[in-house]
């Protein structure tokens, strides 16, 4: 080899479109001209920048993994509102509010401004990379660690190349609350991990703990998807929706009915349909019959808690309905058997020929090394065993925060300082961040350039182009790709000189791809024009197919209660607080729960049976408490949960963050119990068992809800009718 | 205008819209929300912060009932005994329903809030003098009041928070009441730009925050006086009539009361406190709910 020969398949593999067959255009990278920023002044403004008039840029929502399409309205150069990009198969022009709270997360007064030491001295850029490089010396690649949250397109790809530049080996990619066992239970069951889902063709959903408007997984495409199966657009009438789930979700709260079967009970119902279904002549193959035999409708009633009558309606109705689509969701996947679970409902979803009508093969971005890394809490574990153990003596951190999200059995605060030097990629000081002993700040996902690649993909594939929408609010911030590219330049200088920034790095690599990526034919300027006011790159699609065989699934007999903690702890993943890493925006804390109104707080929900039997009424601080720890919360008093259990919402609790987050609410994360689904390793969420106790202090709940409650005191203000009695396909 | 202007010419201010007299000529801005879409997400209340700089008053506030959010959702129960609710929640968007003869209006002692010819329930902030007899006359509870000045509140807009406040859009100062305006800033525009050109504005130009962030498109907004666009459609399917207190829908039901309608028509729109005779411009479309399953 030559030092600095071009070698073509290093370049793609630099570039982020090694392993797929890349169109790619000849000539280098002779300018980065285009990515000198300036001010604009308003005496020579570009002609489009007109005071008062505002101007409209395409980018991608950055606040979950979703990747919507963002326009952002911009005017005297600042970004004030999101709206969502029409041209985005994934959410259709439409937004939720934790995407439209990201301007405030962009305007946060709590941002990190300096990129910093553990001790809160400021540093230049220049001495804080050198650290970096400092610190590197002399440990190997094993002993170099990186925790991140989900990442995707050239981001992911440059940590990649880093990484190999250091011969590190240890990514461990973190997601406090993914639909993880889903995945694997989706690639046992269809092949693929995340197939398109066709809630508009079904004519039944059943979710089994599946919140799809609320927090799971893309949930604007599927409210979007859900508005049309409820005008029966493409499904010949109004769909009707099933949830079943213990604890009322956003989406519960929407379904015609919704079933608490007992806790963990899931599967069980699941085959006890797929018995019923087969008594009641839907041919089903002899094996997967067999194997069900047990689970009769008397024997399924008793352990789900779930009447005959209704677990009969059920199966007739979508026996008589098809397609249908059975979905499991985290309410179902918490658990040691939640990988059981969830093969159950896709058995479900099998035997009622779904497969290839209401769940299909996905679109695919045909780059396999943009695609993205999709986590779970086995990452954690992992990265927390290494970190116990001592492996690791420099840890990267980036779009994670696990001194906040990992349980406090894990130790992981205690073994984080195991590690010398620790790096934290944040854009606040979070817990995690504290515990640093140096600090990179983070751009904004308005600052920053960048690719995202959506892990479900809705219609055809694309690559989202997140592109800053305003000048930089503080001068020491650097986006994560500018940190990285800086970082692999310490490494391997030659690949990456010709890339002043990651700017220039993005534009080279999407500009020398445009062959394969509809831009043939234009010159490079004008292709680049054109992605950036779309706002996304159309990929085309890879082949993907489902598999349709079905087999058979065992499930393990029902644990026993355990006296000493009589309830069962189901945390909430709440839809504007997710895992706690949006707490700091003011919109989202006062923004009500859907379901209990409740802002500004953590709440400890009960059935009214649950608290009139401990004598708790609304308001009691009560403790929760569990084999792992405790917590202090209000509890409020809820009819839309499972009198066996009590539900605490994630997010809040936080001890750093910032000013809207510190001191509000309790952490959930903390108490969770070690339990962890057996096939795939994440954490049981659902397998917390715990006591609730009075502590004797009263609050006054802060909710929207009035005084009646969730009375309508009579009047007819929110109206309702019998499906039977309307066809909303002829509505306007 | 002046006070004496108002109170020489109180009959013409007070001018209930509409009547036969004086129809609304080329706008008449109005709403239609379907509850069976509507999922209770609040996409449109964050939407309604984001464009109308409405602040956040922190946890004491909103325990003093001073929350600003003038998109709320309300959330209701089924109210017959059950144990579990097991058909769900009802959600509602609540937000000002710019009453055609609204009760607010009547009481004003300055004249602050009135109806403009395009038939929105305005709010004069610089007339205000925070009588707040409008917000206890409210019978849909959307009018709120600056108790604080908000801008000089450390928790509204420490800055930077400041630079997202939308130019268009007046941010309130203390002793003012404000509300829900239709997104009055963009009907302008939008009425200039059509202006300009020499036409109306057409169906589908203009779309309020909460309606444009629906993820399920449950709001639809727009001029009832043109029988092209959607919401007037929808409004005559459902055959409610702006200026009528019984729909076709009531035939045959005066209760007035919560629960499943008793109508034996196939109609879903009705408007709330219809018996209250304010006229709302917001139809809503009953949630369906399946008794098979």
């Amino acid at each position: 080899m030559i030092e600095n020969e071009f070698n073509r398949r290093d370049f793609l593999k630099v570039l982020g479109w090694g392993g797929a067959a890349v169109a790619v255009s000849g000539c280098g990278f002779t300018s980065v001209q285009d990515g000198v920023e300036n001010v604009v002044s308003y005496v020579e403004a570009n002609e489009y920048m007109i005071p008062g008039i505002g101007v409209y840029f395409n980018s991608t929502c950055a606040q979950c993994d979703a990747a919507c399409g963002i326009t952002g309205k911009v005017r005297e150069g600042r970004v004030l509102k999101l709206e969502g990009n029409a041209a985005s198969s994934i959410n259709r022009g439409r937004l939720c509010g934790l995407g439209q709270a990201g301007v405030q997360a962009h305007y946060n007064p709590d941002r990190v401004t300096e990129p910093r030491t553990g001790k809160g001295e400021k540093l230049d850029w220049e001495k804080a990379l050198g650290q970096v490089k400092e610190k590197l010396t002399g440990v190997s690649g094993d002993e170099i660690a990186f925790l991140t949250g989900n990442l995707s397109g050239h981001l992911k790809v440059l940590l990649g190349n880093y990484m190999d530049a250091l011969g590190s080996k240890n990514h461990f990619v973190y997601d406090a609350v993914a639909p993880a066992v889903m995945r694997a239970s989706n690639k046992k069951a269809y092949g693929n991990e995340m197939p398109a889902l066709r809630l508009d063709k079904a004519k039944v959903i059943v979710s089994f703990g599946a919140d799809f408007l609320g927090s799971w997984v893309s949930p604007v495409n599927f409210s979007q998807q859900y508005a049309q199966f409820r005008k029966g657009v493409n499904n010949g009438g109004r769909g009707v929706l099933v949830q079943i789930e213990p604890k009322m979700t956003l989406t519960g709260a929407n379904a015609d009915r919704w079933i608490p079967a007992n806790p963990g009970t899931e599967g069980v119902l699941a085959l006890g349909l797929i018995n019923a279904l087969g008594a009641a002549g839907v041919s089903i193959p002899s094996d997967i019959a067999a194997s069900v035999s047990a689970y009769g409708v008397e024997r399924v009633s008793k352990d789900t808690g779930v009447s005959a009558e209704q677990i009969q309606k059920l199966a007739a109705v979508l026996k008589e309905r098809s397609p249908s689509l059975v979905i499991a969701g985290g309410g179902a996947e918490g658990y040691a058997h939640g990988s059981q679970n969830a093969a159950a409902v896709a058995l479900l979803n099998q035997v009622l020929g779904n497969v290839g009508k209401t769940v299909e093969a996905p679109s695919v971005v045909p780059f396999p090394q943009l695609a993205p890394t999709a986590g779970g809490t086995a990452g954690l574990k992992a990265f927390n065993d290494g970190l116990a153990a001592g492996k690791f003596k420099v840890v990267f951190t980036l779009g994670a925060n696990p001194v906040y999200s990992a349980p406090a059995f894990m130790k992981l605060a205690d073994n984080l300082k195991k590690a010398a030097f620790k790096v934290a990629l944040a854009d606040a000081i979070d817990e995690t961040a504290a515990q640093a002993d140096l600090v990179l700040p983070l751009d904004s996902a308005m600052e920053s350039w960048g690719t995202v690649v959506a892990e479900y993909q809705a219609g055809d594939a694309h690559i989202g182009i997140q592109q800053p929408l305003m000048e930089r609010l503080y001068d020491n911030t650097r986006s994560a790709g500018d940190i990285l590219l800086s970082l692999v330049k310490q490494q391997k200088a030659d690949d990456y000189k010709a890339f002043e920034d990651y700017y220039a790095y993005l534009r080279g690599a999407v500009v020398q791809a445009k062959g394969s990526l509809g831009g043939a034919g234009m010159d490079d300027d004008e292709f680049w024009s054109t992605v950036l006011s779309s706002g996304m790159v159309k990929t085309g699609n890879a082949s993907s197919s489902l598999r349709t065989s079905a087999s058979a699934v065992t499930l393990p007999a029902a644990a026993v209660a355990d006296a000493a903690f009589p309830l069962r702890l189901l945390p909430y993943v709440q839809p504007s607080m997710r895992d706690g890493r949006h707490a700091n925006l003011p919109w989202l804390q006062e923004s009500p729960d859907p379901l209990t109104t409740i802002v500004w707080d953590s709440w400890v929900e009960m059935h009214p049976k649950t608290a009139a039997k401990l004598g708790i009424v609304e308001g009691d601080i009560v403790e929760v408490t569990s084999k792992s720890g405790s917590i202090k919360a209000q509890a409020y008093i809820f009819p839309g949960i499972h009198p066996d259990a009590v539900s605490v919402p994630f997010g809040n609790g936080h001890t750093e963050l910032g000013r809207y987050a510190k001191g509000v609410g309790a952490n959930v994360f903390q108490m969770l119990d070690p339990v962890f689904d057996q096939e795939t390793g994440e954490l049981a969420i659902n397998e917390t068992h715990v006591k609730v106790s009075k502590t004797g202090k009263r609050v006054i709940v802060v909710k929207e809800e009035g005084a009646a409650g969730g009375s309508q005191a009579g009047k007819k203000i929110a109206g309702r009718l019998a499906s039977n009695n309307v066809d909303l396909s002829k509505e306007v | 205008m002046s006070v004496s202007n108002l109170l020489q010419n109180w009959s013409a201010v007070r001018h209930t819209h509409p009547v036969g007299d004086a129809p609304h000529a080329e706008y008449k801005w109005a709403m239609a929300i379907d509850l069976d879409a509507c999922t209770g997400c609040n996409a449109c209340s964050v939407a309604c912060y984001a464009e109308n700089n409405l602040p956040a008053v922190g946890k004491d506030k909103f325990e003093h009932g001073q929350q600003m959010h003038w998109m709320r959702i309300e959330r209701y129960w089924d109210e017959d005994g059950r144990d579990m609710p097991d058909q769900g929640a009802q959600f509602l968007p609540m937000m000002c329903q710019h009453c055609e003869a609204a009760p607010c209006e009547t009481v004003c002692p300055v004249g602050a809030t009135n109806h403009t010819a395009d038939g929105l329930n305005s709010q004069v902030y610089n007339r205000c003098v925070g009588s707040r007899y409008c917000s206890a006359n409210c019978p849909f509870k959307v009018r709120y009041f600056n108790w604080y000045s908000y801008p000089d509140q450390e928790i509204s807009w420490p800055s930077p928070m400041e630079q997202q406040l939308n130019p268009d859009v007046t941010v309130r100062t203390k002793g003012v009441m404000e509300k829900c305006t239709f997104c009055v800033q963009r009907l302008t525009v939008a009425k200039h730009n059509a202006r300009n050109e020499g036409r109306l504005v057409q169906d589908g130009e203009v779309q309020t925050a909460c309606q444009q962030a629906c993820p399920t498109s449950a709001i639809s907004f727009g001029n009832l006086v043109d029988p092209a666009s959607k919401v007037a459609k929808q409004w005559k399917a459902q055959q409610v009539e702006l200026a009528v207190d019984k729909q076709a829908k009531d035939e045959g039901d005066d209760s007035h009361e919560v629960g499943e309608h008793h109508s034996t028509t196939k109609l879903r729109g009705y408007r709330i406190f219809e018996e209250l005779r304010a006229y709302p411009s917001v139809m809503y479309l009953e949630r369906v709910r399946e008794s098979a399953v």
